[in-house]
């Protein structure tokens, strides 16, 4: 608990500090939450040189709103809100290539899980699917965020959060789930023709 | 398989390439060493949006004192017009009246009417 506290009022006077133009403390805001920043925008983008651009982007704007930042749980919800509408201006100004699904390497016959291979495949799978879903799962799974909680921070309707999460899920189920209309057909005794 | 535990294992959040906060704290740097044309422009912007406002209701003030200004001074216009017509009128109706009263009396001196129209 005492730890707990203490982090969060050491990652308070961090912020203060930033605020206050020290450009040290900006430093450690910009290390403590590249990760975060920079991978929501990889997933986004499927692209390290877009993302670390977007990711640039999104700090130095930081840099100049840090007056407008109230707490270490705000600057999380701005950071997070900012990357994630960068992704989407840029996407809208150059209309990134994305991967069809179909482009999309098969995964190997006998996935097990947490298999490295197989984590690959889906990200890549992740990275064809449209960019609203792309980045409602990755800010669900990555950031482990709630629905609520992504519907704040994109000013969507909590339904469509949810239905961009079912219909991803769902394309990401068919393509690795075995399918189970195929295995059903292979059970089921053929017609005589 | 479960697909959100897998999902979870396969978004885990990545580092950017190393010196990432250093190009950062550079770019920062560089963008404050020379003003920063964003900042200038919205500040003129401003300016001139006020400006342009300031201008509107300069004008628009001016605009509306010289209307009423011109009503006014067509009103009292018609106002002298209409005391010079009731004037006449007058004048006219107290002629017609003497006139009147000589044709029922005339044996009644014709003092007054000298001094009518």
């Amino acid at each position: 608990m005492t730890a707990i506290v203490s982090e969060a009022s050491d990652s308070d006077r961090v912020m203060r500090r930033a605020a206050g133009g020290d450009a040290e403390a900006f430093r450690e805001l910009v290390e403590e939450h590249q990760a975060m920043v920079f991978s929501i925008a990889y997933r986004f983008c499927g692209d390290r040189g877009i993302a670390e651009e977007l990711a640039q982007d999104v700090f130095v704007q930081l840099y100049r709103s840090m007056g407008d930042i109230e707490s270490p749980e705000h600057l999380m919800f701005w950071l997070r809100r900012v990357t994630a509408n960068r992704c989407i201006d840029k996407a809208r100004r150059s209309r990134l290539r994305l991967v069809p699904i179909d482009k999309v390497a098969e995964p190997p016959a006998a996935v097990q899980p947490s298999d490295p291979l197989f984590a690959r495949a889906l990200r890549e799978a992740m990275a064809a699917l449209p960019e609203a879903q792309r980045l409602v799962v990755t800010l669900r799974f990555q950031e482990e965020l709630e629905p609520s909680e992504i519907c704040s921070l994109l000013g969507m309707p909590i339904n469509t959060v949810k239905s961009h999460l079912q219909r991803a899920l769902g394309a990401l189920r068919r393509r690795f789930v075995p399918d189970r209309g195929a295995a059903r057909d292979a059970v089921a005794p053929r017609r005589q023709s | 398989m479960n697909l959100d535990s897998e999902l979870r294992a396969a978004l885990r959040r990545e580092s950017p390439p190393p010196g990432f906060a250093q190009r950062v704290m550079d770019r920062i740097e560089r963008e404050s060493a020379q003003p920063a044309r964003w900042w200038r422009s919205e500040w003129l912007t401003g300016r001139r949006i006020a400006a342009a406002f300031a201008l509107v209701a300069l004008l628009g003030t001016w605009t509306g004192h010289e209307i009423v200004a011109r009503r006014r001074a067509e009103g009292e216009r018609a106002r002298e017009n209409v005391l010079i017509a009731l004037r006449i009128a007058g004048a006219k109706v107290r002629y017609a009246q003497e006139e009147v009263r000589q044709i029922a009396d005339p044996t009644e001196p014709e003092t007054e009417r000298s001094s009518t129209p």
